[in-house]
């Protein structure tokens, strides 16, 4: 099973965009219910997740995550009302523009996960860490640092999905 | 249940009984018992360290039984207050030598097992009644077996089952088996609407429930089969038509008219054997099932009898409390001072209940002080924060809760090694009173001007952090938490070494925010204390009445002649007896006509501004000039709703002479008490039901109104000695008294008989219409109804008119229905989603009269709450505007909803401005932006990225 993982042990970072209202209660009513999931996500809490755009997503990304969950509320919860269904329509276009750079679109997620349905966000993220875990590091992986010869060439020899 | 837990004018007691009322309303005397909870409310920081070292199980009553808890314990999740309590009935005792595991382990020492206890006596100027409901024993109804057959549950239990956070993690399986059910089937009405039981009213709430909950199961098990068997599907809220006909389009559930006689165990199994006949068919059925679901009936609370006696009040028989009159004023009780909401007075769903707890609100306040809210003036002290940034760490332990998995020790040297970072100290507990002086004093002392807490969540605990810098005169957004319990210590336990390595990242990503925060200040905004209420009808003059009760003056335009609406109209009112007109004259008295400014034939000419200051210019509806210009803080919309027009032909509307519409009808009813029509006397008179409701013609929903209204008229016929008969597709008669009424309806001999919208009655006659054919499915026959006159029950719809005339203004949002769309269906449903503006009565969706008033009640309150202070603070976390980079595309007009941004010409070109009093600080203008124009305060691109940043490309530095 572990076959196809690149890097033994990879401990893949993972950025979380949560909204003030729904999401970011979620993650902290899993921690009220002790319930345990992998300790690779970094939450970033934004008062709605109308808020994140794409280009939050991507400079993630740039710096070197490994893999981006963006999580807010329903759509008819949402806070703000119309917030998280524009954040819908702004995730096509991310979803596009991962696409049209070429790395796994399993790398990004959103998810609607509510004040009450802790146990859900417990599950995304650990499905989100295994799932980064298969798919290895970032391309991208010290591209705003320096990078080695090596990081670059295995840029360029990895085939877009 | 968190903003009541620490709203600054709430005083709540748990765990607490009402022994003695005495005094008169405005000064009422309360005696009550505060039960010992053995545990500090006021110190525990519900950690849990005594519920771990506890040794009692015992079963725990949110979960219904199903689950288990300690003899410590904190009843449920989100339980406010969050102190954990002890049950005496399950504690070892209070001897060390029995036990007393928890007094030792509680660092805080908040375990008290000898906690007294105690009287208090309590002056209070008004009382509210929100004791709500209690559940019928299904074990009554023995012929479903519950607890005899272990797997028929009730809803409650369901409900726990089916929870994510309940006793089985939300999976539902059968008790005999463990596995999944392979077919599920909800009973409905046990108990309910059955005088056998001494319960002859409708429960109201669980045929939504059940509804829901067959959905959801769906979800879980795609495969399964479902079934719900009831008498009628009672679905008449906003939306919940929609959402029934979801259920049987795309759901795949089975609904089946009748009410099963009794269940069968098969014991191999454990699978049950349902009876029943098909009331469709008029067969007895045996099915066989994997789970029986019972929806109970609902009941009054408890010793709501005993709580009667102490208040003075008067209750039904079964316990519900009386309200002076159920259909004028279904708030007020018996006794003056007190007031009724929710279900003390019979069955609600959330919806109802919250509209009518703000309409107990404001009247309870109409006996407290006038509107306007002390000020209070404290001095705070000039903090100067120019210079280099000096950041403060501050890391606490929360008891055992962070230092028991966190290497806080090394965390604080760690944030002392950070850029910018002055001080770092650890910290026992950082909410602690004490502490929190000891914070200021450092925060002075290393003259910090960024302040990082590392401790629990900002949700609950950013307040109070920041009211900790504000006092030092630090502004209050220089501060940035990290949350290193609720998402590092406390899901991260098995874990601590990566834990300790992700509370360094989020130490370092606090750090790296704090560094980049700006200080905000609160703008005030003087409001104006005038009340714009647009609408004369029963909704729009009981708003005025109450808000002239607050002090407050009150515009109430109307179009037409005379206030008084639809209701005005109606010849009598269920249960009072009374006229409409007599109603409204009531109401009419209780105008304050100092405080109430009543325009008629008046419309609106121009709405600008926002909450707080709206100008609103009136012009005369018959065209004379008549302008008016008024500055009120708030506006309530209250213009009500259209009947139905059938078209012509449907159902033979203006196709026959002798087909009339229910409104119709109520005029010819009203002047005499022998009912002449076309100058014959009559002798059978039928009704058709859901004409222009529940369809895709007119109203998709159910117009709530219709049943009770056709029932009250066809008694009113039956008892004239002409035979009425009802062609209805559900009787949706969900009042405590309704159902009582078409109880006494079919005593007298009104005949029901339903259809379906796919095979209507059929109309027989040439000229006349002579009768109604239908299909009787017992007999397979078609039968005749004689019918002389032929009333179309017709529902209501959105006034087009009106809407779209306040939306010229005002740019409400329209649900599907074409009623304005609330804030939120059940938190805010006299709310729109623009500050300052409200709506009640029927614009929100058909309502009968008791609703409207509880609505326009609630508006009151609603209304209240904004404008009983002479200024508004406004939030600072709003979107800015670059304007050097703004090409005024507008895109970010189109995106916000809260019409927050509009463009201006500014110096020969268009640039987006934000209206920050509208604004709420989502965001989502700023990422619809091409050209990155438009920044969020608090949450700037910059301040976002600086995270990221310290996240990923700056743990190596350290």
């Amino acid at each position: 099973m572990a076959k196809k993982i690149p890097v033994k042990d990879f401990e893949p970072k993972i950025v979380v965009f949560a909204c003030n209202w729904c999401s970011y209660p979620a993650a902290d009513a899993a921690g009220i219910n002790r319930m345990q999931y992998p300790p690779n996500v970094r939450i970033i809490r934004t008062m709605c997740m109308g808020r994140v755009n794409p280009g939050h997503v991507l400079k993630a990304f740039e710096m070197g995550a490994d893999g981006v969950l963006v999580s807010g509320c329903h759509f008819e919860d949402c806070h703000y009302s119309f917030g998280a269904r524009k954040a819908a329509e702004q995730y096509k276009k991310l979803e596009q523009i991962v696409r049209m750079l070429g790395f796994e679109k399993e790398r990004i997620r959103q998810e609607f996960i509510s004040a009450a349905e802790f146990p859900k966000f417990v599950k995304v993220v650990r499905e989100m860490v295994e799932q980064v875990q298969k798919l290895g590091p970032t391309p991208l992986k010290g591209v705003r640092k320096v990078p080695s010869r090596k990081q670059v060439e295995s840029i360029m020899e990895s085939p877009p999905s | 249940m968190m903003d009541v837990g620490r709203h600054p004018h709430i005083k709540l007691f748990t765990h607490t009984e009402v022994l003695e009322v005495t005094g008169k309303a405005g000064n009422f005397k309360v005696k009550i018992l505060h039960r010992a909870r053995f545990v500090d409310e006021n110190e525990c920081t519900a950690c849990g360290d005594c519920a771990e070292v506890c040794p009692v199980v015992a079963p725990n009553e949110f979960d219904e039984g199903l689950g288990l808890r300690r003899a410590i314990y904190s009843p449920f999740s989100q339980a406010v207050p969050s102190a954990y309590i002890r049950s005496d009935m399950d504690c070892l005792g209070t001897n060390p030598i029995a036990c007393g595991k928890c007094v030792e382990v509680c660092q805080k020492k908040c375990v008290n097992l000898d906690m007294p206890d105690k009287i208090e006596v309590l002056e209070v100027g008004a009382i509210i009644v929100a004791t709500g409901i209690d559940y019928y024993d299904p074990r009554e109804a023995s012929e479903y077996g519950y607890t005899r057959f272990q797997n028929v549950v009730n809803s409650i239990e369901l409900e726990r089952l089916l929870s994510p956070s309940g006793p089985s993690g939300g999976k539902l399986v059968r008790f005999t088996d463990q596995k999944p059910p392979k077919r599920v089937s909800f009973i409905q009405c046990v108990g309910s609407r059955c005088i056998r039981r001494d319960i002859p009213y409708c429960s109201r709430i669980c045929c939504m429930n059940a509804v829901k909950s067959a959905l959801l199961i769906r979800e879980m098990y795609p495969d399964a089969q479902i079934d719900i068997f009831y008498i009628d599907i009672r679905a008449f809220g906003k939306g919940f038509e929609q959402f029934y006909q979801r259920a049987l389009q795309e759901g795949n559930i089975n609904f089946v008219r009748g009410k099963p006689s009794r269940l069968e165990e098969d014991p191999k199994t454990g699978d049950l054997i349902i009876l029943s006949e098909n009331v469709e068919t008029g067969k007895t059925e045996r099915l066989r099932t994997s789970m029986v679901i019972l929806s109970e009936a609902v009941v009054p609370a408890a010793n709501s009898h005993e709580l009667a006696k102490v208040l003075g009040a008067r209750t039904d028989a079964r316990g519900f409390f009386l309200p002076k009159d159920a259909c004028g004023d279904p708030i007020t009780s018996t006794n003056e001072g007190i007031y009724l909401c929710g279900c003390s007075t019979g069955p609600k769903d959330i919806t109802d209940s919250i509209a009518e707890a703000s309409g107990a609100a404001v009247r309870a306040a109409q006996y407290l002080s006038p509107y306007k809210l002390p000020e209070v003036k404290e001095e705070i002290p000039d903090y100067d924060i120019s210079g280099p940034l000096r950041v403060g760490v501050f890391v606490c332990h929360c008891g055992s809760n962070i230092a028991g998995v966190l290497d806080v020790d090394m965390l604080k040297i760690y944030a002392a090694s950070l850029p910018d970072v002055v001080f770092s100290d650890n910290l026992l507990f950082a909410c602690a009173e004490s502490t929190q002086r000891l914070i200021q004093e450092k925060i002075l002392e290393n003259k910090l001007n960024r302040v990082v807490v590392a401790a629990c969540t900002p949700r609950t605990h950013e307040p109070i952090f920041r009211e900790t810098l504000r006092k030092v005169g630090l502004n209050p957004y220089l501060l940035e938490m990290a949350n290193i319990r609720d998402q590092c210590s406390w899901v991260h336990g098995m874990n601590p070494v990566s834990a300790s390595a992700k509370a360094k990242d989020l130490i370092r990503m606090a750090v790296a925010k704090a560094r980049n925060l700006e200080p905000l200040e609160q703008q005030e905004m003087e409001i104006g204390h005038n009340v714009m209420v647009i609408g004369g009808g029963i909704s729009g003059l009981e708003t005025a009445i109450q808000l002239a009760k607050r002090d407050y003056t009150v515009y109430l335009v109307e179009k037409s002649k005379q206030v008084g609406g639809w209701v005005k109209e109606l010849r009598i009112l269920y249960p009072s007896g009374m006229s409409g007109q007599e109603l409204i004259d009531t109401k009419l008295k209780e105008i304050n006509k100092e405080k109430i400014k009543i325009f008629t034939e008046a419309a609106i000419e121009n709405i600008s501004g926002f909450v707080g200051n709206f100008e609103v210019t009136l012009r005369a509806a018959n065209g004379k000039p008549a302008p008016e210009t008024l500055q009120v803080g708030a506006i309530v919309i209250a213009t009500g709703f259209e009947l139905y027009g059938p078209s012509k032909g449907e159902f033979g509307y203006q196709k026959y002479p002798n087909i009339i519409t229910n409104m119709e009808l109520e005029y010819l009813l009203k002047p005499q008490d022998k009912f002449i029509f076309q100058n014959k006397p009559l002798k059978h008179v039928s009704f058709i039901q859901c004409v222009g409701s529940r369809g895709p013609d007119g109203l998709p929903e159910c117009s709530r109104y219709c049943c009770q209204a056709a029932i009250k008229q066809a008694i009113a016929l039956q008892k004239m000695g002409i035979q009425a008969t009802v062609f209805n597709r559900d009787i949706r008669v969900y009042h405590h008294e309704a159902e009582t009424m078409y109880r006494e309806a079919r005593k007298l001999g009104v005949t029901f008989i339903r259809y379906t919208p796919e095979n209507p009655p059929k109309l027989v006659g040439d000229k006349q219409l002579k009768a109604l054919q239908f299909r009787e499915p017992v007999l397979k026959k078609d039968i005749e109804v004689p019918t002389d006159l032929l009333v179309l029950s017709v529902g209501m719809r959105p006034s087009r008119k009106s809407i779209a005339e306040i939306q010229r203004f005002i740019k409400v949002p329209l649900g599907m229905d074409g009623f304005v769309l609330e804030k939120h269906p059940k938190f805010g449903p006299v709310e729109t989603n623009i500050e300052g503006v409200f709506i009640c009565g029927c614009i929100q969706g058909p309502k009968d009269i008791s609703d409207s008033i509880g609505q326009a009640n609630a508006v009151a309150a609603k209304v209240d709450a904004l404008l009983a202070r002479s200024t508004i603070l406004m939030e600072p976390i709003t979107s800015v505007i670059n304007e050097e980079l703004c090409r005024g595309c507008g895109t970010c007009v189109d995106v916000c909803e809260f019409g927050a941004i509009s463009l201006q010409e500014k110096e020969g070109a268009q640039v987006a401005l934000v209206n920050e009093a509208l604004c709420k600080g989502c965001g989502t203008c700023a990422t619809y932006c091409p050209t990155g124009a438009i920044d969020i305060r608090h949450f700037r691109d910059q301040q976002i990225e600086s995270m990221l940043k310290a996240f990923l490309l700056e743990e190596d530095r350290v």
